[in-house]
């Protein structure tokens, strides 16, 4: 009985931890993740390539920012442009 | 000489034999300011996300060419003119894709539907 008790004590202070957590605190969980862009089997970007561009492209058409999508700096470059080239064509 | 995709989108109401009149009128014009194809694609009927002087569709032709700076010029130079196209869009790249087909996947994937129904 103890011992449950214990469990369920952490585990209310971690979500009240969670629910103070701000935009402009230093997260002390690990939230990072890793850019789905880069490394060995990522998927190339192109401006022929819809179904990927369509990932990163809000409701209305606007491409959403890296820190939703956690894109890399570099790769955010790449894909802003063919998009923006995929515009043209009227093909996003 | 630098390696280029040129792509055009024409008009909907045009016929498939206009289509390749337009074609090979455009491809005589690489060739002649020393250009070389390497492939044509027809990306097929498509719809369009938002209108482009009132229309909702548009043929898709997809060129992959050699050339420099003056074939381009000249190509757009003729394309700005003609009325049977909507819009065109050159990209300059480092290497071809041929192996990868973007579009035709997708109609293969439409006529299966269509024939289900």
């Amino acid at each position: 009985m103890m011992k449950k008790k214990f469990n369920r004590n952490i585990k209310k202070n971690n979500q009240r931890k969670l629910s103070r957590l701000n935009l402009f605190m230093v997260p002390k969980f690990h939230l990072k993740k890793n850019c789905p862009l880069t490394g060995k089997n990522a998927p190339e970007i192109n401006y022929k390539n819809i179904k990927l561009l369509k990932k990163y492209l809000s409701e209305n058409g606007k491409i959403l920012p890296s820190r939703v999508t956690s894109v890399s700096q570099k790769k955010q470059r790449e894909l802003s442009l063919s998009i923006k080239r995929a515009r043209i064509l009227a093909l996003v | 000489m630098n390696l280029y995709e040129h792509t055009i989108i024409v008009k909907q109401n045009l016929s498939d034999k206009q289509l390749e009149i337009l074609k090979t009128q455009y491809s005589k014009i690489i060739e002649k300011n020393d250009g070389e194809i390497i492939k044509i694609d027809n990306w097929g009927l498509l719809n369009l996300s938002h209108e482009i002087n009132k229309n909702k569709k548009g043929n898709y032709i997809h060129f992959k060419l050699k050339g420099c700076g003056l074939t381009i010029s000249e190509l757009e130079k003729n394309e700005k003119i003609d009325s049977n196209l909507l819009r065109f869009l050159t990209v300059r790249v480092k290497k071809f894709d041929l192996n990868k087909n973007y579009f035709k996947q997708e109609t293969n994937a439409t006529k299966k539907n269509w024939e289900k129904t």
